[in-house]
């Protein structure tokens, strides 16, 4: 089944909560968690839901005061000169460059994070959710 | 007159004209792209007649690049010895407190990470930037130190004075070795992973006027998002190649980080981004001709950076219309092709271009003195030959891989190395065993060298100098390399031994730094 990537994030009051149990058992659904993290801005958790769920636990999180984000896994910033060595480097075609437009386009959930193309991006604007 | 006309060298407008027509507001500019567009459906001699300016544009790292700055004077005064902006060390070989800060310096303290061109761009961005010099301390100039903070609003002078840009093409680089390589052309995948580029191709400016008529000492420039000049060739201009380069300065507090951007090539080093967009008048029909180049006509040799020798191998003489069509053929297999210049920054300078041209805030100007065309880029002059890997190989010692462990560890002691090659039939490499495998056999109970043995194998080439293979040692932790030639037989071995007893003769191998 084709599952869906999302980035919840957890404001520091409610880190300690099971909200991520909770939404589980209510709406039946297998989530993975990929990565989590936990600092002094509250906690970050990578994870994915079965695409047939994904709508209700989306909704069940957001319910429950936690911020979601979709197709984060990789992000280009603004300091993204729009060379395209990048694109050359990634093994999933997750960098695409439009030729019509001369531009860069990052398609977020396809990165698997393998980080070939942080380190070659000359201006450093390849951001890699870890 | 009729020869003239036929040549395409008639004269249709002067500088003079065009500028008039800047004053009064009905110049007609068109980009580079859209000029090319014009000359397919129109053709040059309808293009020549309407259009009076092409802008040219390009953005890409050119490392030949940095500032000249003047601080003022302190009190009690400095004459400024050694100094650091933002601890990236200019040059100061001037007077009192002015210096130069190259792009490619780089902190020591992050090195690869930070340099002259980040340093720029913070101050093209207005941010503080920390100086910190020491002198010597004479009668006239008694202080010996001073730290400060500045903005580029508190110098008196910031001018970007860059010494080679705008490389008229540039080669396409590819990487045969087996490795990841960091270069100065980006990141190769090992095997042809990847193909990298630079420059913009049928946007290039010298490509627009590949005999330089209008461009030369004196002409006036986009640069960096500001107002420049060409001030000459640039260093290792090789205008027979079409290999053509700019000296460009221009005011730095005009310009902006848009356009001026530090970069960092990792395990290479630090650079900056520089934006150029050149106006070509259309003076002549020849003129409009050459303006009408298409990434079709301009080619280049794709290199196999993997050699790490001056002369690096051709593979493929390139299209730059095949080089951005993202994909380039090499043995039978498709590359992933990509540039390291922008070439939407590119585009975007000769939008802005020209708009400065039509709205009479940017005038042309004809060149004081043309750049030169029959001057040659040479090698350097070496007095002393580097050491290669043929000259301090020693025999290699061998095996076949049917041979039993216990005869391998033998011949270690009798022949008293640490490596053994193991060869095929026709001496063609195999694998190698190093004493310790020998040894990791004895533990782990191994019946057979192949399960024992090093499979893939860093090995050097006889030309190979002994630099490269000191970094080759140093980078994969071993050492030994087996000096294999082009078909994969073993002429011999390079060891850390030899390399560290000719350091110990003097021969310079690193003289460099450690990070």
């Amino acid at each position: 089944m084709k599952k869906l990537k999302a980035e919840l994030k957890f404001n520091n009051k409610r880190v300690a909560e099971p909200i991520i149990s909770t939404i589980v058992l209510k709406e039946q659904a297998t989530i993975n968690i990929l990565k989590a993290r936990v600092d002094e801005t509250g906690g970050k958790v990578l994870v994915e839901i079965p695409d047939d769920k994904a709508e209700n636990v989306i909704k069940a999180f957001r319910d429950s005061g936690v911020e979601v984000k979709l197709e984060i896994l990789a992000e280009i910033t603004e300091n993204c000169i729009h060379c395209g060595h990048c694109v050359t480097l990634c093994p999933v075609e997750a960098i695409i460059y439009d030729k019509k437009s001369l531009s860069v386009k990052m398609i977020g959930e396809k990165c698997i994070q393998c980080g070939r193309c942080v380190d070659a991006c000359p201006t450093k604007a390849i951001k890699i959710w870890r | 007159m009729e020869l003239e006309e036929k040549l395409g060298l008639k004269q249709l407008r002067t500088i003079e004209e065009i500028n008039k027509k800047i004053e009064r507001g009905d110049v007609v500019v068109l980009t580079a792209e859209e000029m090319k567009e014009l000359i397919k459906t129109k053709g040059v001699k309808t293009a020549a007649k309407e259009v009076d300016v092409v802008t040219t544009g390009t953005f890409g790292a050119m490392c030949s690049s940095g500032a000249f700055l003047n601080f003022g004077h302190s009190d009690p005064p400095i004459k400024m010895e050694r100094i650091t902006i933002n601890g990236v060390e200019a040059y100061h070989g001037g007077a009192a407190v002015d210096c130069y800060i190259g792009a490619t310096k780089m902190d020591p303290n992050r090195p690869f990470e930070y340099g002259g061109g980040h340093v720029i761009e913070d101050l093209v961005s207005g941010k503080e930037v920390e100086v910190e010099a020491i002198g010597y301390g004479t009668d006239c100039y008694p202080r010996k130190y001073i730290k400060t903070e500045v903005t580029i609003h508190d110098l008196n002078q910031a001018i970007l004075c860059n010494p080679r840009n705008c490389y008229q093409r540039y080669n396409a680089a590819t990487n045969s070795r087996n490795e990841v390589i960091y270069t100065y052309m980006g990141k190769l995948l090992p095997n042809y992973g990847n193909i990298s580029y630079a420059g913009a191709g049928c946007l290039n400016p010298l490509m627009n006027d590949p005999d330089y008529e209008t461009i030369g000492i004196g002409t006036r420039i986009f640069l960096g998002g500001g107002i420049g000049y060409v001030i000459g060739e640039g260093t290792q201009h090789d205008p027979k190649n079409g290999f053509g380069t700019l000296m460009v300065k221009g005011d730095l507090k005009q310009m902006s980080p848009e356009f001026l951007k530090g970069a960092s090539f990792t395990k290479y080093g630090t650079t900056l981004y520089v934006g150029i967009g050149i106006p070509i008048p259309i003076l002549n029909e020849g003129l409009a001709k050459k303006t009408g180049i298409t990434d079709e006509e301009i080619e280049t040799n794709l290199l196999d950076y993997g050699v790490p020798k001056r002369e690096r191998p051709i593979l493929k003489r390139v299209k730059y219309s095949e080089l951005k069509s993202g994909k380039i053929e090499l043995n039978g297999k498709e590359i992933p092709a990509a540039s390291l210049s922008s070439l939407k920054k590119a585009r975007e300078i000769t939008y802005i271009l020209k708009e400065w041209i039509e709205k009479g805030k940017f005038f042309l100007t004809m060149p004081v003195e043309r750049l030169p065309r029959d001057t040659i880029f040479k090698p350097m002059k070496m007095t002393r030959e580097a050491t290669l890997a043929k000259h301090i190989m020693e025999e290699a010692v061998t095996c076949k891989i049917y041979e039993n462990i216990k005869d391998v560890a033998k011949k270690i002691v009798e022949k008293e190395v640490n490596h053994i090659v193991i060869v095929d039939e026709e001496n063609k490499i195999v694998g190698l065993i190093t004493s310790f495998d020998i040894t990791k056999a004895v533990a782990e109970n191994a019946k057979t060298l192949s399960e024992i043995m090093v499979k893939q194998v860093i090995t050097a080439s006889p030309d190979e100098s002994i630099y490269s293979c000191a970094r080759k040692l140093e980078k994969h932790k071993i050492s030994a390399l087996p000096v294999i030639d082009k078909n994969g037989k073993v002429l011999g071995m390079v060891t850390s031994e030899k390399i560290s007893a000719l350091i110990g003769k003097g021969e310079k191998i690193e003289g460099g730094i450690k990070i």
